[in-house]
């Protein structure tokens, strides 16, 4: 690229010269620098990496990052004093290496959960019978939601079961930690998890001949400003797996087939796992990615320290579709607004004046805005728009009661649901602690009962909305202590005061333009937490069991016996909690109505239904005996 | 006049036994004592003769030339299909039988009929009744019996392979059979007599319980006309979507292949797709009636030398269903739109309700949910017009609907304790 600049130089017309001499002479002050310029002589580092990528434009020096010292011809001698060596983005470098220009992203970083994992933690700790402080991946002080400062312990020093189940299944998909063996699932530390990501196998592959194939390596030297789906989906695959589900992709059950090229297929990932292909999330199909919907504060924190990942997500589907409101949108005032300074990496910029929508947070997305009438999402990588279609007023979206719902209540295809978590932590064995980096005693390991997809359960969630829940989690631990002798059996730990297994408020981000129809819903009570089931005169009563009762549904929460609706799992985090009995006796009654209104823009839907009017002469006469 | 005179000579051996006065030689070497009502039966009254010893007097090979000499007749369960599984060799022939000649002896030959003692007390000389677990030596897993009692098949992978186990079963908990509860056995509904004479059960459901008419969907006709009783009363059903058969050779990548190894020969690795237990889809049996149906099978096969795979993989060799009896009788049954404008029931999936894209991973159906390429040995898929009825909202259909409901809506409390 230089050398076609300075070729340029000497055909220049007078018109140019004054652009072009400064450009030069930011040219000269560069070359001026230690660091990767091709024709810096006194850079040994390119003299050994001459193929090497360029991080970026404006990331052209090496030794700003890496550190080191490029005068020095000897390789150990010059790689003493690097930073790493490998990745100047971990966090035991990041202050003096991205940090040091990258202050307001490092510091959000820092209390991003992604980074802390403190949710993961508590969640553990809550469900594993844990100590109640809060822990997170390296320790330290931030500020939380309210702006209170705090101090967080490192998760090496949580002497319990849960710490234990942290650092040696969990820890290894966060922010703080490398992973990088794991094929499909191996990411960098630090900034580079995201920025520099790895491939499956976590090699190298561009032009540097002196690192090409070895690993773990980011897969190119050039920065990935712009992290596309597959980066999320290094870590973003198991669990709730919303990054397999929203591709359309699915580690169901683990079978191996159908083949492809005489290998266990179709699609191989981390763990051993097989995927197969399902519908994809509509968003997905239509060519978005996860950082289209979800904004830097969501992916890196917007400074404060949440406890979990709901509570730093400030994105919601109303933001863009609207709900009982359309959307709201605000001017961008100046050029300091964040909505300019980060879209300049887009393919598009917004610019002052722009009407930027807001997050349910309130703040400016900065790729999605308000124009002629509609809201246009910009696709930050590809520079696509996408049209978003609000329905705020629509028929179908102001039935009566239905305010109470998440739109991906009826809007999903499908909520991936892993029942039956059987997990043995053996202290016979020695399993590999992430975050202490070598073999500690105790191993875990883990069986599954049953894997489903649909129908999907609901309850109440945080926000005292309908939502779709997954078990989250139904764990039976085993403990097998040092001597061989069992002291714990498929022993389900208490939660809320009480030994119950447990189910989660999710989003399964497997979402469809088709809403779930009203009769499908509200017809099949697996839909309000019954599992699948049969009824029986005035008796719901479920087919799939939990091994340790007589009766009651493995796949759901609720019962109904001798008219009793009662439930026995807990809905995690507050203000949580299944549908009561008056709940799913109004769910159920609107079928009364459903079998002739069975359209939500049906008149009699925007208000409380009147089921008296069913015995009024007119319903009498419809429904009268031939 | 040959087994008259066996008869005979059997007789007066029995007598004299009983009068003490001569006893049979065998004994004296061969401690073996018979149990249960042939105690007492000379040893020779079954192995026929002292020169030209019957070796294994109940052996299907024989046609149980030792115990149809009293047994009269039963030697005709050779000729059923317990004994000669014409429908499982059938099956094979026509699919996985294709790509490999001996399929069948290598992956489906654990369950033959070898002789009466199979059923009858196992060990040959403690001669019994058959109990349950007889019959579960061979119907358990996919196929239907343990069902009864409430086990469905878990996942092949050996992370789902996990819980009790029973007659080499891991099973995955389900409800079980409402007669199970009730202490009935297979036995009360399967006599000799039936499988002998070719009839897979001696009793139906109505030689025991008339439908109650208090109940709304018995007071349906096309209820009671169109449909077996167990098209509703089957609470759930194993179902397996997409049965692989691997064929290998000279592979090393067949040990990535981590599921259960017990169901196939040494070269195969058997898989499956997906499997459900939920209430099953619902076609046409053999007698025209509405009744349960599932894959038996929807069979894929890839043969695998070197690590690769050679002609056609994944190839779908049979895409075949059966309606069948899942044996999981509850009182209770699904809603009305269970099955009413309930399109996949009935297989008739729309392409935009599609969850599983068989296609974009090559499995050639468009889904298991679309009668398309599928069709049912036994029966038939239900027609598209009597879909089309069934789910017309007629306002008889409305009257019923409200009255279920209702039914169900009045004995839900208005409170809840939480």
């Amino acid at each position: 690229m230089m050398k076609t600049q300075k070729t340029a130089m000497g055909g220049m017309t007078p018109a140019d010269t004054h652009k072009k001499a400064s450009l030069f002479l930011l040219l000269l002050a560069l070359l001026a620098l230690p660091g990767c310029t091709r024709a810096g002589k006194a850079s040994q580092c390119v003299l050994c990496h001459p193929k090497i990528e360029k991080v970026s434009k404006s990331h052209a020096d090496c030794v700003s990052c890496h550190g080191g010292d490029a005068s020095i011809k000897n390789k150990y001698a010059s790689h003493l004093a690097m930073y790493g060596p490998r990745n100047p983005a971990a966090p035991e470098h990041w202050e003096k290496t991205c940090g040091s220009c990258h202050l307001y992203q490092l510091d959000r970083v820092r209390s991003n959960l992604m980074y802390t994992t403190t949710g993961m933690i508590k969640n553990i700790q809550l469900t594993w019978e844990g100590p109640e402080k809060l822990y997170s991946s390296r320790g330290g002080d931030d500020y939380d939601a309210a702006g209170k400062a705090r101090l967080l312990k490192p998760v090496a020093g949580l002497n319990h079961i849960s710490g234990e189940l942290y650092r040696k299944f969990c820890s290894q998909c966060h922010v703080a930690t490398e992973s990088g063996e794991v094929y499909g699932a191996s990411h960098a530390s630090g900034c580079a998890a995201c920025h520099f990501p790895y491939n499956d196998r976590a090699t190298y592959q561009g032009g540097d001949a002196a690192v090409r194939g070895k690993g773990p390596y980011a897969a190119s030297h050039a920065m990935e400003k712009l992290p596309g789906t597959e980066v999320c989906a290094r870590c973003h695959n198991r669990s709730g797996r919303i990054a397999l589900s929203y591709q359309g992709l699915y580690d169901g059950n683990n079978s191996m087939v159908p083949t492809r090229n005489g290998q266990p297929g179709p699609v191989m990932t981390s763990g051993g796992r097989n995927l197969t292909h399902i519908a994809s999330d509509v968003h997905f199909a239509a060519g978005m990615e996860c950082i289209d919907c979800h904004t830097s504060r969501d992916t890196m924190g917007d400074g404060y320290g949440y406890e979990n990942m709901y509570l730093q997500t400030e994105v919601s589907c109303e933001d863009c579709h609207g709900g009982a409101r359309p959307p709201r949108y605000q001017r961008i005032a100046g050029e300091s607004d964040e909505a300019v300074r980060e879209s300049r990496g887009y393919a598009m910029q917004m610019r002052q004046g722009m009407k930027m929508i807001l997050t349910a947070k309130g703040r400016k997305y900065s790729n999605v805005f308000y124009r002629d009438g509609a809201v246009w999402v910009l696709g930050k990588r590809s520079g696509r728009l996408f049209k978003s279609r609000v329905i705020t007023g629509t028929p179908e979206h102001s039935v009566a009661g239905h305010g109470r719902m998440e739109c991906y209540s009826c809007h999903s295809r499908t909520v991936v649901q892993c029942y039956g978590c059987h997990t043995t932590y053996d202290r016979s064995k020695p399993g590999m602690d992430y975050i202490a980096k070598m073999a500690t005693p105790g191993r875990f390991s883990e069986k599954e009962d049953y894997r489903m997809l649909y129908p999907f359960p609901l309850a109440l969630n945080q926000r005292g909305k309908i939502s779709t829940v997954t078990p989250g989690c139904q764990t039976f631990v085993t403990v097998i202590e040092p001597d061989l002798s069992v002291s714990k059996d498929e022993y389900v730990a208490r939660f809320k005061g009480k030994k119950q297994l447990r189910f989660a408020p999710f989003y399964s981000h497997n979402t469809g333009k088709k809403a779930i129809g009203c009769g499908e819903c509200h017809g099949n009570p697996a839909f309000l937490g019954f599992g699948q089931h049969v009824v029986s005169g005035g008796e719901i009563e479920g087919t799939l069991i939990c091994e340790q009762s007589a009766d009651k549904p493995l796949d759901g929460f609720l019962t109904l016996q001798g008219g009793k609706v009662r439930a026995y799992s807990a809905i995690t985090r507050e203000n949580s909690r299944p549908l009561n009995g008056a709940e799913v006796r109004r769910a159920l009654s609107v079928n009364l109505c459903l079998v002739c209104h069975e359209k939500a823009k049906d008149p009699i839907y925007r208000k409380e239904l009147n089921y008296r009017a069913l015995n009024d002469a007119l319903h009498r006469r419809l429904l009268s005996a031939p | 006049m040959r087994s008259m005179m066996l008869c005979i000579v059997a007789c007066f051996l029995l007598l004299s036994a009983a009068a003490g006065e001569a006893r049979e030689n065998c004994t004296d070497c061969h401690k073996i004592a018979v149990s249960g009502v042939h105690a007492g039966v000379p040893c020779l009254s079954c192995h026929l003769s002292e020169s030209d010893t019957l070796r294994d007097p109940a052996s299907a090979s024989g046609r149980a030339a030792g115990c149809v000499g009293c047994h009269k007749g039963y030697q005709a369960l050779f000729g059923r299909p317990m004994a000669t599984r014409v429908r499982e060799t059938g099956f094979v022939a026509r699919s996985f039988g294709r790509m490999d000649g001996e399929f069948f002896g290598k992956n489906c030959n654990s369950c033959h009929l070898q002789g009466c003692t199979d059923c009858h007390g196992g060990k040959g000389h403690e001669i019994a009744k058959p109990r349950d677990r007889d019959c579960f030596t061979c119907h358990k897993g996919y196929f239907v019996g343990t069902d009864y009692y409430g086990m469905a098949p878990r996942e092949d992978s050996l992370r789902y392979q996990r819980g009790d186990t029973a007659y080499g079963e891991p099973f995955l908990k389900m409800t079980p059979d409402l007669h199970a509860e009730a202490g009935l056995t297979c036995a009360d509904c399967h006599s000799m007599a039936s499988l002998v004479a070719g009839r897979s059960s001696s009793k139906g459901c109505r030689d025991c319980h008339k439908p109650k008419l208090s109940v709304v969907e018995h007071r349906i006709a096309a209820h009671l006309e169109k449909m077996e009783c167990w098209a509703c009363h089957s609470a759930w059903a194993a179902q397996e979507y997409g049965t692989f058969y691997l064929r290998f050779s000279g592979s090393p990548s067949k040990d990535l292949y981590r599921v259960r190894r017990d169901l196939s020969a040494e070269e195969y690795v058997k898989s499956a797709y997906l499997r459900k237990q939920d209430a099953p889809p619902l076609g046409l049996n053999g007698r025209g009636k509405v009744s349960p149906i599932r894959p038996q099978f929807i069979g894929y096969f890839t043969d695998i030398r070197q690590d690769r795979a050679i002609w056609e993989e994944n190839r779908l060799l049979a895409a075949e269903w059966k309606a069948f009896f899942p044996h999981t009788v509850r009182r209770g049954t699904v809603m009305c739109e269970g099955c009413h404008d309930n399109p996949r029931r009935f297989l008739f999936e729309p392409a935009a309700d599609r969850i599983y894209q068989l296609q974009a991973d090559g499995m050639t159906l468009p889904s298991f949910w679309d009668q398309s390429g599928q069709k049912v040995v036994n029966g038939s898929f239900l027609p598209a017009a009597r879909y089309r009825e069934l789910s017309k909202k007629t306002t008889a259909y409305r009257r019923a609907y409200l009255e279920r409901w209702q039914k169900l809506i009045d004995h839900v409390e208005a409170s809840s304790p939480r």
